[in-house]
Parts: structure tokens; C-alpha cells; sequence
């Protein structure tokens, strides 16, 4: 493995999280199997001391791997500049077998620990602690999915072949790619654009009639219509490169870190969108609703002003 | 009322050194009633209060004051509770040393952060009932035991709890100070307020408007 100080920061702080986490998981089985909050033995105040100390460790650790992702996508496009071919993070990713597998179990991991995080929260408001035993055992399972992504990480760092060279974006994302991803610009760009819109306008309708569960799915879907859209059509205008679809290039300072701003209200807009569908609090369903809306409606404005912008300096459509 | 159900409290000094503090206690206190817990050094009283007061957990069994399982309040819950509820008065006051008289008096009300004419009333309020207004701005540490103690009772009634407790109160006061306390608890108990006061102090275990004696040897209720 070769190593920069961000790979060796990500390594380390995955080392602490995997103790850490561990410790987590082995507190997390005894409280799973013997929480009764009832009870006013010895084994339930042990249980509640534990509880308290299991669930802040599993705070922090999510805590900092939810923005600690961004830092990842920072350390592959800095990686970027030692790969030879690779012009940003899409080429690392692509330099080994475990870069794509790693960037989705992120991407989900992020959800769900930021899922976890909303449950705790929502826990420790009521004295009756409702849904402690849940949130274990829903760790018990995230676990795994932390342990999985770490040993990746380790897999694909320590796989990355310096002397070989890869693929740079504009090969990975375009037609000519031999990749699932070739089949995307299969699809011409009305067709995403009304897709994307009308996913948009699925998410306020659901919001002002306030249907739960619609609202919640039409968030899901959005997430995987806003990257195609974003990959398709948006990049471009980013770029103002009709041939550029790189959904990794806006993370870099050449277009002014805009990607991370996208990215982030994406997440928090259909984080708080997929919320809506499993919260049983009525407060925190509004307040999901609201926040959904508010991101979802920012990031739908924001990737809409790139080719309205364009199309008032230019005159023209790309 | 308050019920002490089952209640057990060891303290694990190391897995092979522990001290049994409480031992299966059961006990039940009417609103309104002063309860004296007697006994020596090191038999459990202090450790009843801050079961009592939720200032420690039990190892088993619990507490339930109001028809509230305290002993089950997660800390949060726990220390909402205890600042509505419970005034603790404490053996060597606990009092800050540096600040002055209404400043350590206040202290209970900072986190409710209250409106400024409505502390200045209920301190005002509370430094009169415990004769210590003409004392209002001295540092704490430059007053004498008697009228530390004021400022501690104070404290503790400023939030106007239903329960007071009191841990060896006059352990630091001379006779004639512990004589004035004692008026303080017959005027607190006239106001309905349920009183649990741990001592061995001689003084308090033959008046008359004392409710109910409790003897504590060795963790248990004699």
C-alpha cells in the first residue's frame, strides 16, 4: 500500500472506528438480548450505564464517518495526481475492482448511519427510552455493513497500482465506456430531464398532500434520477463541455468545490425525504418534510441555474 | 408520596471489594410528613438521599416519588426532575465559594433562564423567608457556618420543590444554630412540604412534629 497522509488518516481513523466499533457491537448483543427497561435489577442499571456508553460511541463513529465521506472523495481526487491517466476521483475509483463497490456501500452506509443517528435521537427525548432495543439491534446489522466497507477500503488503497495506468473520466463516462454506465447515454436528454422534473414535482405534490410513504419513495428514486441527471445532462453545463459527463470533476477546485454543495444537499434533501416514510414522530415528520423540501428545492434550483445561465451568456443549448 | 421499593445499593470498589451500602430497603412517605433517618457514620443514610434525590442509581430496586419511577429517568429526564422537584441541602452546603450570596442562590434557576423581574421576586422572596437579604452581594466564603447554611436552605427552596432533603444538617453548627434550622424545618413542614432529613444529631429525634424516626444500621431498617 502506498500511502499519502489522507489515505493514512482514513486508515487510522478506520482502525479506531473498527476497535471502537467492535466494542460497540459486543455491548450491543448483551443489551439486544437483555434490555427490559422494566426490570429494577442489577442486570438492567448495568444494562441502562452500558447503554449510555455503547450509544455515544456509536454517535461519534457515525458521526464523523457521515462528513468523513467527503473526505474520502477528497482523498481519491488528490489521488489523482499520482495515478497516471486519471484525471480526477472517477479514475481512482476505476483503478481497482473494489472502487465502485466501495463508492455504493458509502453512499448507503451514509443513509444508514445517519438513520441510526435520527433513532437515538429520537430515543433519548422520551424518559421511556422506546426504542433502544431497536436502535442495537439495528447496529448489530450496521456493523457489519462498517465492517464490510472498511476492509474494502483497505482492499482498494492497498490495491492501487501506482505504475499502471487508468482510465481517466472522459473514457469512463461517455458512450464509448464498457461499462454498465455506456447504457445511460442511451437515454436522450428530454427523456432525463422530464424524468427528473417530474420526479421533482412528484416530491412537492406528495409534500402539500403530505402522503408519507409516496413522498419517501419519490426521495429514493430522486436520488437515483438527480446522479443519472447530473452524469447526462447537468455535468455538461458545469463544464460547459457537451462531451464531459464526469460526475467527480465539479468536486474540484477548477469548478469551485461546487460538487461537494450538490452532493450535500442531495443527501440532505432525500435523507430527510426517505425519513418521512419511517417516522412514527409527528415533529420530526414535519420538520423532515420541511427540510426535504427545502434541500430537494435548492439542489433542483442550483443544477437548473448551470444551463439557464449558460443559455443566457451563450445564446444556445449545448 | 415517595416508595422506596427493594432497594439495594453496593458499591463495587474492585471485583473482589464491595461494600454493601443499602440492603433490600422498603420504605413509604406521605406528602407532607418530616422524616428523620438516624443512625452512625457509614450505616446508609447519606446513600438513601441520593437515591432519594437521584443523584445515584441504585443496584437494585427502585425509587418512585409522585408516581415517577426516578430510578429509571434516564440522567436528562433525571436532572429535569430533580430541579423541579427536590431541594438538597447538603453537609457542607456545596456552596461556591467565590460568588455571592443571590448569585449561588440563583444558580438552580439559570438553566430554566427565567425572566429578570421574576428572579429578582423569587429571590428576593427566598433571601427574606431565610433572613439573609442583608446579606445579598457578600461573598459566600466570607460568612460564618449559620449563615452558609441559610444560603444552602435557600438554594434549595428557590425553585419551591416539594421535597427537601438534608444531609447531616447541622454537623457544622453550634446548638443555637441547629435550634434556628430546626424552626426552619417546622416552618417548611407547615407549608406541606415533605422533609427527609438524615442525622444523628440528639436534637431532632425528640420533636414533636416529627412524622417518622428511621433507624439505619448496616444498610438495613432496624
Amino acid at each position: 500500500m502506498f500511502l499519502t497522509p489522507e489515505i493514512l488518516t482514513l486508515q487510522i481513523l478506520n482502525l479506531i472506528f473498527l476497535s471502537f466499533g467492535t466494542i460497540a457491537f459486543i455491548l450491543s448483543i448483551k443489551i439486544a438480548l437483555k434490555w427490559d427497561l422494566n426490570a429494577t435489577t442489577k442486570l438492567q442499571y448495568s444494562l441502562e450505564k452500558q447503554s449510555f456508553l455503547t450509544a455515544t460511541i456509536i454517535k461519534y463513529i457515525f458521526t464523523l464517518k457521515i462528513p468523513l465521506f467527503l473526505f474520502f472523495i477528497f482523498t481519491l481526487d488528490k489521488l489523482s495526481n499520482i495515478l497516471p491517466g486519471a484525471m480526477c476521483a472517477a479514475g481512482v475509483v476505476n483503478a481497482t475492482v473494489y472502487g465502485n463497490y466501495l463508492l455504493v456501500l458509502k453512499v448507503i452506509n451514509i443513509y444508514i448511519f445517519g438513520f441510526w443517528l435520527v433513532l437515538h435521537y429520537v430515543d433519548i427525548k422520551q424518559p421511556t427510552l422506546p426504542y433502544t432495543k431497536q436502535k442495537f439491534q439495528f447496529f448489530i446489522v450496521i456493523y457489519f455493513l462498517l465492517l464490510i466497507e472498511i476492509i474494502i477500503e483497505y482492499l482498494m488503497f492497498s490495491s492501487i497500482d501506482i505504475s499502471k495506468i487508468v482510465n481517466c473520466c472522459g473514457t469512463l463516462y461517455s458512450s464509448a465506456a464498457t461499462s454498465f454506465i455506456s447504457k445511460l447515454f442511451l437515454i436522450s436528454n428530454q427523456t432525463i430531464l422530464f424524468v427528473f422534473y417530474f420526479n421533482f414535482i412528484l416530491i412537492i405534490f406528495s409534500y402539500i398532500k403530505k402522503y408519507k410513504q409516496l413522498f419517501s419513495i419519490v426521495n429514493f428514486l430522486f436520488i437515483i434520477v438527480s446522479i443519472i441527471s447530473l452524469i447526462l445532462f447537468f455535468g455538461t453545463y458545469i463544464y460547459e463541455l457537451p462531451t464531459h459527463h464526469c460526475p467527480f470533476c465539479y468536486l474540484q477546485k477548477d469548478y469551485y468545490y461546487v460538487g461537494y454543495l450538490i452532493y450535500i444537499l442531495l443527501f440532505l434533501g432525500t435523507f430527510n425525504g426517505l425519513l418521512v416514510g419511517f417516522s412514527t414522530d409527528d415533529i420530526l415528520t414535519n420538520n423532515s418534510f420541511k427540510k426535504s423540501i427545502i434541500f430537494n428545492t435548492l439542489f433542483v434550483l442550483l443544477v437548473s441555474a448551470y444551463p439557464i445561465v449558460f443559455f443566457i451568456k451563450n445564446g444556445v443549448w449545448l | 408520596m415517595i416508595k422506596l421499593h427493594n432497594l439495594t445499593k453496593i458499591y463495587e470498589l474492585n471485583k473482589n471489594n464491595k461494600v454493601v451500602a443499602l440492603d433490600n430497603i422498603n420504605l413509604e412517605f406521605q406528602q407532607g410528613e418530616l422524616i428523620i433517618l438516624k443512625g452512625a457514620s457509614g450505616s446508609g443514610k447519606s446513600t438513601i438521599l441520593s437515591l432519594l434525590a437521584g443523584l445515584s442509581k441504585p443496584t437494585n430496586g427502585e425509587v418512585i416519588i409522585q408516581d415517577q419511577r426516578i430510578s429509571k429517568l434516564p440522567d436528562d429526564f433525571l436532572a429535569l426532575f430533580r430541579r423541579e422537584n427536590i431541594g438538597f441541602i447538603f453537609q457542607k452546603y456545596n456552596l461556591i465559594p467565590t460568588m455571592s450570596v443571590w448569585e449561588n442562590i440563583a444558580l438552580p434557576l439559570i438553566p430554566t433562564n427565567p425572566d429578570e423581574t421574576i428572579l429578582k421576586e423569587k429571590l428576593s422572596k427566598v433571601m427574606q423567608q431565610f433572613n439573609i437579604s442583608h446579606k445579598e452581594n457578600s461573598i459566600v466564603k466570607n460568612l460564618s457556618g449559620g449563615e452558609q447554611q441559610r444560603v444552602a436552605i435557600a438554594r434549595a427552596m428557590i425553585n419551591n420543590p416539594n421535597i427537601i432533603i438534608a444531609d447531616e444538617p447541622t454537623a457544622n453548627l453550634d446548638e443555637k444554630l441547629s435550634l434556628h434550622f430546626i424552626q426552619i424545618l417546622k416552618q417548611l413542614k407547615s407549608s406541606n412540604k415533605t422533609i427527609i432529613v438524615a442525622t444523628h444529631d440528639p436534637l431532632f429525634f425528640d420533636l414533636d412534629f416529627v412524622d417518622k424516626i428511621i433507624n439505619i444500621h448496616n444498610g438495613r431498617v432496624q
